[in-house]
């Protein structure tokens, strides 16, 4: 009896289905791939070890060279406008499908592909460079493969202390010395947005404007996104010179913290670019 | 019941399958009736916790999870359960021992294959009565502990779907969990919780210090005089029922070279915290050796030769020590008394003697 009344079911769901189908027209949905470039300014960065030849050395505007061994940041909460200023939420509350860790070294992880974008023309896109603090909680059983790819050991974006992910980990060397330079930031808030009972909040939202449309229904646009690193101790927020007191972890103490923050990732106010600007818009 | 949603959202727009709609839910309605099951019925009882006399107010987080029965006993199990790390050697009772007032010896945390941790252990004793945990408060409510020493590198190195892998196929946990929360669903939050709910029974009240409060013993001369000095040169950090204001300060004791130590400072952005840490409660004290953040001390007696002797002169040293020369000055004979006196904060049967 059960078995015959789920057979009239599902033919009533599937007439129902095909009526909705035919009335809508053309519902094309396509990919959008995000495409990040890490430089220093236009230089495209290449990762190295203390005394590497080939590394990208880059100079501060306070004269300090440095490079990188490391260079990974999350983005998340992925928003795009079309120009008639709809937004379209890319999986914002879903880290599994919507979230991503941008790791220099893997150049898999260097182009994001989002899926069933629906059709038309997008003038903006917005994202978190971080994770906003209430899905920031290292929630394993809600984004298993979010929290397993953050976590392993190459990737190493778990904030164990705060219980939240790593938002951005840079390792490298700094000074005619090659001394160590290690910059992570996270956010150590506790309690509900826009009413924090401590912490500091390093997400940062990023809002950039297309030169051109991104034209989503037949094609499948990319946009390429670049991401310069010169902004980290060269930024339009802090002039930072490296030294002692802010170039390794102790940075925790979350004021040296903020600085990095800012100059990567905007104040929130007036820079909502921080280190991103669009390259190019390839439709 | 996904079909039927993606149905009700098409519906929506198309009226004229209102019709349809109807029958689709008739259907499933009778369709429930034959799959329905009543839960179980489960009793779990509230725990009757005394709550001692004058201690501060519970922490607001204890009401939306307040102690029963079972919740109790399956928080103690997991408490002492060593699966909740990678290799199945460390349980949080490895370093919160009840004879130490669940810290332990060690001057900085020993987790799996002897990796060492940052800091010195933190007693677990009047929780419920706190509203900033660990040294740095980085959190403010227990329930979002346990997770942290879970995953950690050098405690448990885990993660709580491991965890979970691990014990879900135990018929104990099953036949707890069936009491605790009306199932055997071991969803993270009730691991959590139930853990939170042991740690809230932890309540030490029951030291000589507190007899004496209640006329039933009596100091001897060197507690008393003990008392007094405390009163004077102790008091104002190491305040109520709890020994402890919760305060965070900064009291020039010797830094941990650790870079990742920060001190209050790494959760709250603020210079002024760095190097601040919350003021340790004095209550078992005695048990609790060493002392200091990272275990910079091994007796009661180091502490107060340090206080005396001066501490370092930092830039965001607490005002009280400031306006005093940067020490406590203590003679031998009041640091005698003085320890004298924090030993009566000891709580022979919360420490299992």
């Amino acid at each position: 009896m059960k078995n015959l009344k789920n057979y009239i079911l599902s033919a009533a769901v599937l007439v129902a289905f095909m009526s909705c189908s035919s009335d809508d027209d053309n519902p094309v949905a396509n990919n959008v791939t995000l495409e990040f470039n890490n430089t220093f300014g236009a230089t495209p960065i290449v990762l190295g070890d203390a005394t590497s030849a080939s590394a990208t050395v880059n100079t501060s505007d306070e004269g300090q060279t440095h490079h990188f061994e490391e260079v990974k940041y999350v983005i998340s909460n992925i928003r795009l406008i079309k120009a008639d200023g709809t937004e379209i939420p890319y999986n914002v509350n879903d880290l599994d499908n919507g979230a991503t860790v941008i790791n220099h070294a893997l150049p898999e992880t260097l182009n994001y592909v989002m899926s069933d974008i629906p059709v038309g023309d997008y003038s903006e896109i917005r994202f978190g460079l971080g994770v906003k603090s209430e899905l920031n909680t290292l929630d394993e059983a809600s984004f298993p493969n979010f929290y397993a790819s953050a976590g392993e050991n190459d990737t190493e974006m778990h904030w164990e202390w705060g219980t939240g992910y790593r938002f951005t980990k840079i390792e490298g060397f700094y000074g005619s010395n090659n001394d160590v330079l290690s910059i992570h930031s996270g956010s150590t808030v506790e309690g509900e947005e826009g009413s924090y009972t401590q912490g500091v909040d390093a997400y940062r939202d990023i809002t950039l404007t297309l030169p051109t449309n991104a034209t989503v229904g037949n094609s499948a646009p990319t946009i390429v996104i670049n991401a310069d690193f010169d902004y980290l101790l060269s930024g339009q927020s802090h002039t930072i010179t490296l030294g002692e007191s802010n170039a390794t972890p102790s940075i925790h103490t979350a004021v040296e913290m903020t600085k990095f923050v800012e100059n990567i990732g905007g104040n929130g106010t007036t820079d909502t670019t921080g280190m991103f600007s669009i390259q190019s818009v390839e439709n | 019941m996904a079909l039927f949603l993606i149905f009700l959202n098409l519906t929506h727009f198309k009226m004229k399958n209102i019709a349809l709609l109807s029958v689709v839910m008739v259907l499933f309605m009778s369709c429930n009736k034959d799959d329905n099951y009543e839960s179980i019925p489960y009793n779990n009882p509230e725990l009757e916790l005394s709550i001692p006399e004058d201690f501060p107010l519970l922490n607001n987080a204890f009401y939306s999870n307040t102690p029963t029965t079972f919740g109790v006993e399956l928080g103690e199990k997991l408490f002492s359960e060593k699966r909740f790390s990678a290799n199945n050697t460390i349980s949080c009772a490895t370093c919160h021992i009840q004879i130490n007032a669940f810290a332990d010896s060690n001057a900085q945390a020993i987790g799996i294959d002897g990796r060492i941790g940052l800091r010195n252990t933190p007693p677990i004793q009047n929780l419920a009565f706190m509203n900033f945990y660990n040294w740095d408060g980085s959190k403010l409510q227990l329930e979002n502990q346990p997770l942290v020493p879970i995953i950690t590198h050098e405690e448990m190195d885990s993660s709580i779907l491991e965890v979970i892998s691990k014990i879900e196929i135990d018929p104990e946990y099953q036949a707890l969990f069936e009491k605790a929360f009306g199932d055997d669903n071991m969803i993270p939050e009730r691991i959590y919780k139930s853990i939170a709910q042991y740690e809230y029974t932890l309540i030490s009240a029951n030291s000589k210090y507190d007899r004496v409060k209640q006329n039933e013993a009596t100091y001897t001369i060197s507690e008393a005089e003990g008392a007094l000095t405390f009163e004077q040169k102790c008091s104002s950090c190491h305040s109520t029922e709890l020994f402890t204001d919760q305060s965070f300060r900064s009291i020039g004791f010797p830094i941990n070279p650790n870079t990742d130590e920060a001190g209050r400072a790494r959760v709250t952005g603020n210079l002024d915290d760095y190097m601040s840490f919350r003021v340790p409660s004095l209550r078992n004290i005695e048990h609790t050796a060493p002392y200091g953040s990272f275990g910079q001390f091994t007796t009661l007696r180091d502490v107060l030769d340090y206080f005396d002797n001066g501490v370092l002169d930092v830039d965001n040293l607490d005002p009280i020590l400031k306006d005093n020369n940067n020490r406590i000055p203590l003679s031998e004979e009041e640091k005698t008394n003085l320890i004298a006196f924090m030993k009566t904060l000891s709580d022979e049967e919360f420490l299992g003697f």
